[in-house]
C-alpha cells in the first residue's frame, strides 16, 4: 500500500470517526489529527518526490491494480510535479480550515466530517490516473460543497447551493461524454476496454483512434467545457460568485482555494495533450476563454457592494491568467520561454490556492465578527482590528500582484513567457493591471481605512483561532514568493517534460496552419 | 609583509557584501514589526541603526571603488525561471544613489525619532520606513530589470502604507489609493515592457542572465534589429519604460499623487515622495541609458517630456498655499530637469548621466532639508499648513527658518550653492544639445530657462510668507523651536544643501567619477562585461554623439543666473517688500489664475469624468450585464427545463439530500453505459 492510498484512508477514517462523535471538542480532535497526518503525509511525499521522476517512470509513488477489470476500471493513482503541488495546496488548506472553524457549534460532527471528506475528494481527483475514479471523485466533490453550503449557508442557500450543483453538474455529465466517447472509440479500435488516463490520452494523442475531426473535436470540447466551468471561466461563471455569497466561509476558502484549481488541473492532465491533434483555434478558444475571465473580473469587482462577491470575482481574473498561460506555452515559439509560461501557469494554480484562502478567510473574520460583509458599512476596521489589517492588507496587495508574493512570480511568467506566441492578448492582459489594483485597493479603503463606523458598535479583535490559519497562509505566500524554488522547481521539471519532450506535445509546439486559427 | 597587505585588502573589500546594504533594513523591518513596541521610545532604534549598518557598507563600497579602484563589481545568483537572476551591481551609478539614499535616509530617520515622538504606532512607522529604504537599496543595486522592477512595487507599496499612515483621515487613504493608481497606470506598461524585453531577448539564443543589465547592453547590436508591429523593439520598450518613469518619477501627466501624497507624514514626504522613491525612475533612465541610446527616438521623447514637466509643474507651484505642496511641485519641476538633460545624452552620451546623477544628489539634500524644516515648522505651530496662516515665523524659530533658507537658496541656484553647480550645468548643456542638432533642442532649453525663474519666484514666494512680516493666525504668534533630533538632522543637510558643489570641486569630481560608468569594464565571480563604446551604441539609434567637450557662449552662462535674480527680485518686491498687491490677479475671475488654482483640469479629469464617469458607467453596466444577461441565460434554461418538467415535477421532493441521489445517479449512468457499450456482460 503506498502513500496515497495511506493518504485518502486516512482521510476517510477522519470523516468516518467524526461523525461518530458527539461534542465540538471531540469532532475537532478527530478532523485535527486526520487533517494534519494528511498534510504530514504530503509533506512526507514532498520530501521523497525526485525531481527527476519524470524522465524515468512519468508518475511518483504510482499504484495501479485492478478494480472492475471486466469493464476496464482500476485502480490507479500516481503524481507528478502539477499533481503532488496540488495534493500539498488541498492538504494545507483543509488542515488549517480545521483550525479556523476551532468553535464550530451547528452539527460539529457532521461539519467536520464532510470538511475531510471534502479533503479526501480533492485529493481524490488530483492523484487519479484513471478516468472513472478521476470523474467518481470529480462528482463527489460536489457533494461535501453541496452540504456545506446547504446546511451551513447564509440566507439564500437553498437557491446557491442548487445551482452550484446543477450548474457543475451538467457540466460534468457532457465532460462525462467525452471521457466516454473516448473510451469507446479506443475500446473499438484497439480490442482493449481501459478508463486509464495515460492511456486512452496517449492513443488520441498519437492518433490511433478510427475517427473523423469532428468527433476528435468533440471529445475535445465536451471534456473542456467541463473543466471551464469549474475554473471557471467567464461566461460560465455566473454560479460562482452566488456559490461564495451564501457558503460559509470555511466552504468559499475550500471553494476558491481548491475546488477550482479541479479544472486547472484539468487543463494539464487531460487536454494538453490532445491540443496537438484537436483543432487548433481551440487552444485560441482556451486562451480567449483566459484573457476575457481577465478583462472581466475587474469590472464586475468593481461593482459589488459584498465583499466576499468581490472576492470571489478576483478568482475569476486570476483562473484566466492559467488558461492564458496554458495555451500560450503549447503553440509553436521559443522553447525557453514557453517553459516559462507553462510553469508560470501551474504555479499560478499554487500562489491563487493560497492568496485567495487569506482573503476569503478576512471576509469571514469581518462577517463573523462585524455580522455584514456589505462595503459601505463597514469603514475604518483597523481602529478596531489591527491584526486583521495587517493580514487583509497583506493578502489583497498579493492578490493585486505585488512583486515578493507568490502571485506576482507566477504573472510575471505568464506574461514574460507568453507575450511571443500571443502578442495582443499579453498587451490586453497587462494593461488590465491597474483596475485589478483598483478595486482591491479601493476594497480596502473603504473597509479597513478611513474613519471607523461607529454603528458596527464594539468590533473584537480577531482570535487566535482565526488568526492562526491567516498569518501562515500569508507566511507561505511571503516565502513562495521571495524564494518560489521549493514548488516551482518540480513544476519546472514537469513543464520541461510536457513541452520538450514529444511524449505529450510535438516537439517545438503546435505549430498555427495558415488561417487554421482565429483570425486575431 | 605583501601578505598581510593583500589580507588586508581582502578585508576591506566591502563589495561582495553589497546584498546586505539591502537585507540590514529588511532585518530592520521586521525586528522593529514584531519586538519594536518593547524596545528604547517604543520604536525606532533598529530601523535607524540597521541603516546605519548600510551606511557603513555603502561608503566602504564608494572607498573600493573610488580610492582603491578595485574596480566594478557585480554578482548574481539563480532565482525562479532559467535565466532569471537575483543580482547586486557595484558601479559609479550604483555608488552614487547608494550613499545619497543611506545618508539622507539614516539622517531622515534621525530626525524621525524626535518628530513622531509623540505617535502611538511608532514602532509600524519604523518598520515600514525601514522596509522602504531597503527596498529603496534593492532597486539601485539591481543588476537587472526584474529585480528592478520588483523593488520598484515594493517602495510603492512602502510610498502607499506611509502616505495612509494616519490611515484615519480619508484623505489620506484616498492619496494613498491615488499615488498606487498613477503609478499603477505606468507600472503594467512598465512590466509589458520587461515582458518584451525578455522575449527580444530570448529571440537571440541567450539562456542566463537574460534581462540583466549588462548582458542587454553586450548585445544591443543585435536587439537593434528586433520590430515590434512594425516599429522598432527598442523604441518601444523605452518608450513603456517611461511610461513607468513617468508613474513613479512624477511626470506629466502621471504626476497628479505627488501633492496629494504629501497628506502623509512630514518625513515620508522628505525620504519618499522628495528625496529617494521618486528618483528611482530618473534611475531606471540612467541604469538603462544605452538602451534609451539605441534606441531611435525615444531620448527625443525623455528629454521633451522633462522639460515640459519641469516648467509646467513650476507653474503650478505660483499657485498653490499649502506650504508642502508648493515644495511637492517644485519636485516634480526638478525631477523634470534631470528627465530632460538624460534626453539629453542623445548628445552628450553617459555626460548627461552625471549631470542628471549629480543634480539628482544635490536635490535630494536640499529637497529633503525643504521637507524637513517644514515639517520642523507643522510640528512647531500645530500642523498648520497654509502659508496665507503663518508668518514671521523666523524670529520664534530661527535654526528652522534659516535651515529653510539655506535649502530655498539650493533649490534656486544661488552662486555656489549645490543647486547652483547642478542645475545651471543642466541648463547649459541643454543649450550644447540644441547647437549640436539635438531634436526638439532649442524647444528644451526654453522650457528649462523659463522654468528658473518660476522656481526663484515660488519657492520664495514661500519662504517670505512663511518667515517674514506679521504672524496671521493665532497658533503663528508662539511657534516653538524643535528639538535636539530634527535640529541636528536641519544642520547637517544644510551643510551638505550649501556646500556639496564646493566640496565635489564645483561637481568636477562627481562628474568624472560617474562618467566612467559603462565605459569602463565590470566584472563579475565568472568573467568581464567589456566596456561599451556608447558612440558606436548611439550610431544603432541614429544618435551621433559630440565628439569633444564644448563650450556654451558667455551669455548662455550667464542667462540662468539673471533669471534667477529677477524671480528673486519679484518674489521679494511682492511678497517682501509688499509694494505690489497681487490680490488684484489672484482671484477667481481671472481665467488664468483659475486654469492653475484648477492644477490644468488635470485631477478633474482623470478622477471625475474618467475615474467617476466613464470607468463607474462601465461597471455599472457591467454588473447588468452579468447579472441579467450572462446569468438570465443560465437561470432562463433552468426555468424553461422546469416547465417542460412540470410532469415530472412531483418526484422532486425539495428535500436537499435528493438532490445529492443525482449525483450517484450520475455516476451511476456512467457505470450502466458503459457496460452498455462494452457489450457482452
Amino acid at each position: 500500500m503506498g502513500l496515497i492510498t495511506i493518504l485518502l484512508l486516512v482521510l476517510l477514517a477522519g470523516a468516518i470517526l467524526s461523525l461518530l462523535t458527539k461534542t465540538t471538542a471531540q469532532a475537532r480532535g478527530v478532523a485535527l489529527v486526520s487533517s494534519f497526518g494528511a498534510l504530514a503525509i504530503s509533506i512526507l511525499m514532498y520530501l521523497m518526490y525526485d525531481a527527476n521522476f519524470n524522465t524515468v517512470t512519468h508518475y511518483a509513488f504510482e499504484e495501479s491494480g485492478t478494480w472492475m477489470p471486466s469493464i476496464g476500471i482500476g485502480y490507479h493513482v500516481g503524481v507528478d510535479g502539477i499533481s503532488l503541488p496540488m495534493v500539498i495546496l488541498a492538504t494545507i488548506v483543509c488542515a488549517l480550515c480545521t483550525v479556523f472553524s476551532w468553535t464550530e457549534s451547528k452539527r460539529p460532527n457532521q461539519f467536520f466530517a464532510l470538511l475531510l471528506l471534502m479533503d479526501l475528494t480533492l485529493i481524490g481527483v488530483f492523484v487519479s490516473l484513471d478516468f472513472f475514479m478521476f470523474y467518481v471523485f470529480w462528482e463527489l466533490t460536489l457533494l461535501p460543497m453541496f452540504f456545506l453550503i446547504g446546511i451551513w449557508g447564509g440566507p439564500r442557500k437553498d437557491y446557491s447551493a442548487i445551482k452550484f450543483l446543477i450548474y457543475t453538474h451538467i457540466a460534468s455529465v457532457l465532460m462525462m461524454l467525452g471521457i466516454f466517447a473516448l473510451y469507446y472509440f479506443h475500446g473499438a479500435s484497439t480490442g482493449i476496454y481501459t478508463f486509464d488516463i495515460p492511456t486512452l490520452v496517449n492513443a488520441y494523442k498519437d492518433g490511433i483512434l478510427p475517427i473523423s475531426q469532428f468527433w476528435l473535436d468533440f471529445i475535445f470540447v465536451t471534456i473542456m467545457f467541463g473543466f471551464m466551468v469549474k475554473m471557471p471561466s467567464v461566461p460560465f461563471h455566473t454560479w460562482l460568485p452566488d456559490a461564495h455569497v451564501e457558503a460559509p466561509t470555511i466552504g468559499s476558502i475550500i471553494l476558491a482555494g481548491v475546488l477550482l484549481k479541479m479544472g486547472g488541473y484539468g487543463l494539464f492532465r487531460v487536454l494538453l495533450p490532445m491540443m496537438g491533434v484537436a483543432s487548433t483555434w481551440f487552444i485560441y478558444l482556451i486562451a480567449l476563454f483566459g484573457l476575457v475571465s481577465i478583462l472581466y473580473s475587474p469590472f464586475a469587482a468593481l461593482a459589488q457592494k459584498d465583499l466576499k462577491k468581490l472576492v470571489a470575482f478576483s478568482s475569476i481574473g486570476h483562473m484566466g491568467f492559467i488558461s492564458l498561460g496554458v495555451a500560450a506555452s503549447v503553440l509553436a515559439g521559443m522553447d525557453p520561454a514557453r517553459v516559462v509560461a507553462h510553469t508560470g501557469a501551474m504555479f499560478q494554480m499554487f500562489s491563487h490556492g493560497i492568496i485567495t484562502c487569506v482573503l476569503f478567510g478576512c471576509c469571514g473574520v469581518i462577517e463573523h465578527h462585524t455580522h455584514t460583509r456589505i462595503i459601505d458599512d463597514l469603514g475604518g476596521l483597523t481602529k478596531k482590528m489591527p491584526k486583521l489589517a495587517i493580514l487583509m492588507v497583506a493578502g489583497f496587495f498579493a492578490s493585486l500582484g505585488l512583486p515578493l508574493c507568490s502571485g506576482f512570480v507566477a504573472e510575471f511568467g505568464i506574461l514574460s513567457g507568453s507575450y511571443h506566441t500571443i502578442p495582443i492578448f499579453i498587451i490586453l492582459a497587462a494593461i488590465n493591471i491597474p483596475f485589478t489594483a483598483g478595486y482591491h485597493l479601493w476594497a480596502v479603503q473603504r473597509t479597513m481605512f478611513g474613519p471607523y463606523n461607529e454603528y458596527l458598535g464594539d468590533v473584537k479583535e480577531i482570535k487566535w483561532f482565526e488568526f492562526l490559519p491567516l498569518a501562515v497562509w500569508v507566511i507561505i505566500f511571503v516565502i513562495l514568493g521571495i524564494y518560489p524554488e521549493p514548488i516551482i522547481g518540480m513544476m519546472q521539471t514537469t513543464a520541461e517534460y510536457f513541452l520538450l519532450s514529444g511524449d505529450i506535445l510535438p516537439i517545438g509546439g503546435i505549430h498555427v496552419p495558415a488561417g487554421g486559427a482565429f483570425p486575431w | 609583509m605583501s601578505d598581510v597587505a593583500t589580507a588586508t585588502t581582502a578585508l576591506m573589500d566591502f563589495r561582495p557584501y553589497a546584498h546586505w546594504i539591502m537585507l540590514l533594513p529588511m532585518i530592520g523591518f521586521l525586528l522593529e514589526l514584531l519586538i519594536g513596541k518593547y524596545t528604547w521610545r517604543k520604536g525606532g532604534m533598529f530601523a535607524t541603526l540597521s541603516i546605519l549598518g548600510s551606511v557603513i557598507i555603502s561608503y566602504g563600497c564608494l572607498y573600493n571603488v573610488y580610492v582603491q579602484h578595485l574596480g566594478f563589481w557585480e554578482y548574481s545568483w539563480d532565482w525562479f525561471y532559467p535565466g532569471i537572476v537575483a543580482g547586486f551591481t557595484i558601479d559609479p551609478l550604483s555608488l552614487a544613489m547608494l550613499c545619497m539614499v543611506s545618508f539622507i535616509s539614516f539622517f531622515i530617520h534621525f530626525y524621525a525619532i524626535g518628530y513622531m515622538s509623540h505617535d502611538c504606532a511608532k514602532n509600524v512607522y519604523f518598520a515600514e520606513t525601514a522596509l522602504f529604504t531597503g527596498s529603496m537599496f534593492g532597486l539601485v543595486l539591481s543588476n537587472n530589470l526584474l529585480q528592478l522592477f520588483i523593488f520598484w512595487e515594493m517602495v510603492g507599496v512602502c510610498s502607499y502604507l506611509l502616505i495612509g499612515f494616519w490611515w484615519h483621515k480619508p484623505e489620506a487613504a484616498a492619496a494613498g489609493k491615488k499615488a498606487w493608481m498613477s503609478c499603477a497606470v505606468g507600472d503594467c506598461l512598465f512590466l509589458l515592457g520587461i515582458a518584451m524585453m525578455y522575449t527580444i531577448m530570448v529571440k537571440q539564443g541567450i539562456t542566463s542572465e537574460i534581462i540583466s543589465f549588462n548582458n542587454i547592453f553586450q548585445n544591443l547590436e543585435h536587439l537593434s534589429h528586433e520590430t515590434i508591429f512594425g516599429m522598432s523593439a527598442l523604441t518601444i520598450i523605452c518608450i513603456l519604460f517611461m511610461c513607468g518613469v513617468l508613474g513613479k518619477s512624477a511626470g506629466f501627466p502621471l504626476h497628479v499623487w505627488i501633492p496629494d501624497a504629501m497628506e502623509g507624514p512630514t518625513t515620508v514626504s522628505a525620504l519618499i515622495h522628495a528625496a529617494t522613491m521618486v528618483t528611482a525612475g530618473v534611475y531606471l533612465i540612467a541604469r538603462a541609458f544605452p538602451i534609451f541610446l539605441a534606441a531611435p527616438n525615444a531620448l527625443m521623447i525623455v528629454a521633451f517630456m522633462g522639460a515640459f514637466t519641469a516648467l509646467y509643474a513650476s507653474t503650478l507651484g505660483l499657485v498653490v498655499n499649502d506650504l508642502k505642496r508648493i515644495f511637492a511641485y517644485s519636485t516634480i519641476s526638478q525631477l523634470g530637469y534631470m528627465i530632460a538633460i538624460l534626453g539629453c545624452g542623445a548628445v552628450l552620451g553617459v555626460a548627461a548621466v552625471a549631470y542628471a546623477l549629480f543634480h539628482l544628489v544635490a536635490h535630494a539634500f536640499f529637497k529633503a532639508l525643504l521637507f524637513l524644516s517644514s515639517g520642523s515648522v507643522l510640528h512647531g505651530i500645530g500642523n498648520v499648513r497654509d502659508i496665507k496662516e503663518m508668518g514671521g515665523l523666523l524670529k520664534g524659530m530661527p535654526w528652522t527658518g534659516y535651515a529653510m533658507l539655506a535649502g530655498a537658496l539650493a533649490l534656486i541656484a544661488f552662486p555656489f550653492t549645490a543647486g547652483y553647480y547642478s542645475k545651471d550645468r543642466i541648463i547649459e548643456d541643454a543649450y550644447i544639445y540644441a547647437t549640436h542638432g539635438g531634436d526638439l533642442g532649442y524647444l528644451v532649453w526654453v522650457f528649462l530657462v523659463l522654468g528658473v525663474i518660476l522656481t526663484a519666484t515660488y519657492t520664495f514666494r514661500a519662504w517670505y510668507l512663511a518667515m517674514t512680516g506679521e504672524p496671521r493666525s493665532y497658533p503663528a504668534i508662539r511657534p516653538h523651536e524643535c528639538g535636539f533630533w530634527m535640529k541636528t538632522t536641519l544642520v547637517v543637510l544644510s551643510v551638505f544643501a550649501l556646500g556639496l558643489g564646493i566640496m565635489t570641486g564645483g561637481g568636477a569630481k562627481f562628474w568624472h567619477f560617474l562618467e566612467e560608468t559603462f565605459v569602463h569594464e565590470t566584472h563579475t565571480a565568472t568573467g568581464v562585461y567589456p566596456g561599451l563604446d556608447l558612440h558606436e551604441i548611439g550610431l544603432l539609434g541614429g544618435n551621433s554623439l559630440m565628439a569633444h567637450g564644448a563650450h556654451p557662449p558667455q551669455w548662455v552662462i550667464y542667462l540662468p543666473l539673471l533669471l534667477m535674480i529677477a524671480g528673486l527680485a519679484i518674489a521679494t518686491t511682492v511678497y517682501y517688500k509688499n509694494r505690489i498687491d497681487v490680490s488684484k490677479y489672484v482671484k477667481k475671475d481671472n481665467p488664468l489664475y483659475q486654469i492653475l488654482w484648477n492644477k490644468y483640469y488635470l485631477d478633474y479629469l482623470f478622477k471625475d469624468i474618467i475615474a467617476e464617469k466613464i470607468i463607474m458607467t462601465v461597471f455599472t453596466f457591467w454588473d447588468v450585464l452579468d447579472r441579467y444577461v450572462i446569468d438570465g441565460v443560465v437561470n432562463l434554461l433552468s426555468w424553461i427545463t422546469i416547465q417542460s418538467g412540470q410532469v415530472s415535477r412531483k418526484l422532486q421532493t425539495g428535500v436537499v439530500q435528493n438532490y445529492a441521489t443525482a449525483v450517484i445517479f450520475g455516476v451511476s449512468m456512467l457505470m450502466i453505459l458503459v457496460i452498455m457499450f462494452r457489450g457482452g456482460l
